[in-house]
């Protein structure tokens, strides 16, 4: 049985939906924002429980856009984690600010307690990453924002349609950024991100910075960037709306289904803690494996499709050299991106591919 | 008669080739960095004749990373036109920089002379404009900036199939940004765009920047951006090349027509054409000219059907994002750009106008002036 780690053919090969947004498109000649970005913002703002929803070119962007709406620059300090993608680190970097990184709990989420350490004078912004689609302990962080008149800005690229105590993810901080990546959860026909927001007044201000600064064809008020999400991408997205609860609640059982048939691989096989006020949207489903590399090798020969995120933190690139952070600063992180491991949970996995990946793992543990 | 500026439903009336190319693409789902942006890039250096050619998600983003790419810091200053779309001069801000402005000839492209004046310790480089697809004077600014020790970064956003003698818009300096956004000649279905560079420095610190820094799925030697083009986009753009100088000689033979009746002496008091340079390619991204009364005549266009616009009225550094700059942002004489920025206008000049829909402006602006 083979079990890929992606299968995005499944979603669009052949599918008539698609060509006829595109053909809309084509015949509107409408290629840059227009109606079809309205309405996809529309419908993401609804999704998310937020008034507004502005939609830019990735994931990388929607971070760095909010970190520059509010005032983040040179001097100033954003706290996140190392065990994100390198991107949440980049935004902070392309803003000019210094990233003040701290370390993560089990559930590969920031520590609050970490945070609130972390904070001083120069701190500006807390990103909050929701790994994995698990939402980060919004409660706690926002108790330091507001203490601190510090700026939350989620990074909600893996977490569409998760929910902390019934409230979703891009409503629970400041702002949140979303990616719209071929292999997110709720995708695009390439990149592609989204900001939300309360703020209708931050959501215009966003709307301009996202297209050069105009206010209208003639008249800028502060030099931006072209940031847009093409009208083509945002038509395709938008087919993806009505679906990603079903998306979401696919990926979810099949989460469940491997923490149910992973129980008592402990301590081989940690899964991490799951918090019920939790709505998780598992993007990825990452337990830590004893052996990790090996474990890898026996699903590859069983055709299981794995990948790890990421088994190099963000603080021991050599990007982050001029940081000044070093190998043993965040010893959370660094155990964990040792043993991580990401099976696959996409939803067009059947229940049976998912019990052949358990009884792979399981007869992996069993023969050592 | 209607005469749009835009024609992008024209141009799009069959999709279906592309379709199929995209229905292809889907069954390989490869929507980031699939072979098809390859293909886009060989076909543009090659057309370009630059050794390299990098797509990425707009023209604007191509400049920041070509900034960045040929060292310029945070404090330094860019040497460049108010007259010009304000992507270019957000373009350099985005890298933390100052643009220096200065003022432009009578075909609206920096003047040279003015460039030495404007040079200043913090001074990194210059950004000609190819504005409206019209060619700076290339040779006098490449010489200027190989005496000042300075980089050239050539916005060329507008000037696909521009050239200089032989010698390709984008080409002169460090590197050369493109865009293929839909009103450009060659273009994709959305944003887009690319650089041109000889230098394989320059190429492999944009190949880096425009995926985030990654050198490896897992390793990162610098902080960059998510600025790729799309492979989709790649797709539309591949299939349109092969036309791209067909679609350019029709917009030249539109902007001949134009200057050829403008030209005409009873004209003389009303509109000044720009001067055209004998042995250059102006690909006519947009054909601009200065009207008396110029307001009344767009209005009296617009009524008859005729999409004429501005671009644009108010110059960059007039603009509230400039005024608002503490330091002000350096500056020479700008008195000729704010004097353009009064009378200029642009006629509808695409490759899907008819010889009909031409003289019926060109009908339409002599009535306006002559009766």
């Amino acid at each position: 049985m083979r079990v890929p780690y992606v299968d995005l053919a499944a979603q669009f090969k052949g599918n008539p939906d698609y060509r006829r947004a595109i053909h809309e498109i084509l015949d509107s000649g409408q290629f840059v924002l227009g109606p079809a970005v309205a309405e996809f913002e529309g419908n993401f703002a609804r999704l998310c429980g937020v008034a507004r929803a502005v939609s830019v070119a990735n994931g990388t962007d929607a971070i760095f856009l909010a970190l520059k709406l509010r005032g983040v620059g040179p001097g100033d300090e954003v706290i996140t984690v190392p065990n994100t993608f390198l991107a949440t680190v980049g935004a902070i970097v392309s803003c000019g600010a210094f990233p003040r990184l701290v370390d993560v709990r089990e559930d590969y989420n920031l520590d609050p307690a970490l945070v609130r350490r972390a904070v001083n004078r120069k701190t500006k912004a807390i990103i909050p990453v929701h790994l994995t689609g698990n939402p980060a302990p919004m409660d706690e962080i926002m108790k330091i924002a507001d203490e601190h008149g510090l700026a939350v800005v989620e990074d909600a690229a893996q977490a569409v349609d998760a929910a902390l105590s019934g409230k979703k993810t891009g409503g629970l901080g400041h702002l949140g950024a979303f990616s719209l990546h071929p292999l997110k959860n709720l995708n695009t026909c390439g990149d592609g991100g989204v900001i939300t927001t309360d703020d209708g007044g931050w959501a215009d201000k966003l709307s301009r910075m996202r297209n050069h600064g105009l206010k209208d064809r003639n008249e800028s008020e502060a030099f931006a960037y072209n940031f847009r999400l093409d009208s083509i991408k945002a038509a395709v997205a938008n087919l993806q709306i009505p679906g990603i609860a079903g998306v979401t609640e696919a990926r979810n059982r099949n989460a469940r289904l491997y923490d149910e048939g992973l129980q008592g691989l402990a301590p081989r096989v940690v899964i991490p803690p799951r918090d019920p006020r939790v709505r998780h949207a598992f993007h990825t489903y990452v337990v830590q494996a004893e052996r990790r590399d090996d474990l890898i090798a026996h699903l590859a020969a069983a055709h299981v499709e794995t990948k790890i995120h990421y088994p190099i933190p963000v603080h021991l690139m050599e990007a982050a050299r001029p940081y000044g952070y070093r190998r043993g600063d965040f010893p959370v992180a660094e155990a964990q991106a040792a043993k991580i491991v990401s099976l696959p949970v996409h939803q067009h996995l059947s229940e049976e591919q998912i019990g052949f990946v358990i009884e792979t793992v399981r007869g992996f543990y069993s023969a050592l | 008669m209607k005469v749009p500026y835009s024609y992008l439903r024209e141009q799009f009336a069959d999709p279906q080739p592309i379709l199929d190319a995209l229905k292809e693409q889907l069954s390989r789902c490869e929507f980031t960095f699939g072979k098809e942006l390859k293909e886009f890039e060989d076909r543009m250096a090659g057309y370009a004749g630059a050794k390299y050619c990098l797509g990425t998600s707009s023209g604007t983003v191509a400049l920041s990373m070509l900034l960045k790419a040929a060292g310029v810091r945070p404090g330094d200053e860019v040497i460049t036109v108010s007259q010009t779309f304000i992507a270019t001069i957000g373009s350099i801000v985005a890298v933390g920089a100052r643009p220096h402005y200065v003022d432009v000839l009578d075909d609206y492209t920096i003047d040279p002379s003015r460039i030495e004046e404007a040079v200043n310790s913090r001074t990194k480089a210059i950004m000609p404009v190819w504005y409206s697809g019209a060619p700076p004077r290339m040779e006098e600014i490449m010489e200027i900036a190989a005496r000042r020790g300075l980089s050239v970064i050539e916005d060329s956003c507008c000037a696909i199939g521009g050239r200089i003698g032989k010698k390709h818009a984008g080409t002169f300096g460090a590197g050369g940004a493109f865009s293929v956004h839909p009103l450009k000649n060659l273009n994709v279905w959305g944003d887009g765009g690319f650089i041109v560079t000889d230098s394989k420095e320059i190429h492999d610190r944009v190949l880096l920047l425009r995926n985030h820094g990654l050198r490896t799925r897992d390793e990162v030697d610098v902080y960059g951006y998510n600025a790729r083009l799309d492979t989709i986009q790649a797709i539309v753009g591949n299939y349109l090349f092969p036309s791209v100088d067909e679609i350019t000689e029709k917009r030249i033979a539109n902007a001949a027509a134009y200057d050829r009746a403008f030209s005409a002496s009873a004209f003389q008091p009303f509109i000044t054409l720009p001067p055209r340079r004998p042995h250059t390619r102006h690909v006519y991204h947009m054909y601009m000219f200065l009207a008396q009364q110029r307001d009344k005549l767009l209005a009296r266009l617009i009524e008859r059907g005729i999409e004429a616009k501005v671009h644009y009225p108010i110059p960059n550094h007039l603009q509230k994002a400039s005024l608002d700059q503490r330091p002000p942002f350096g500056r020479g004489d700008l008195s000729r750009t704010e004097a353009q920025c009064q009378r200029l206008l642009t006629l509808p000049v695409h490759q899907h106008l008819s010889r009909e829909q031409v003289e019926y402006t060109i009908g339409e602006v002599r009535k306006f002036y002559l009766e």
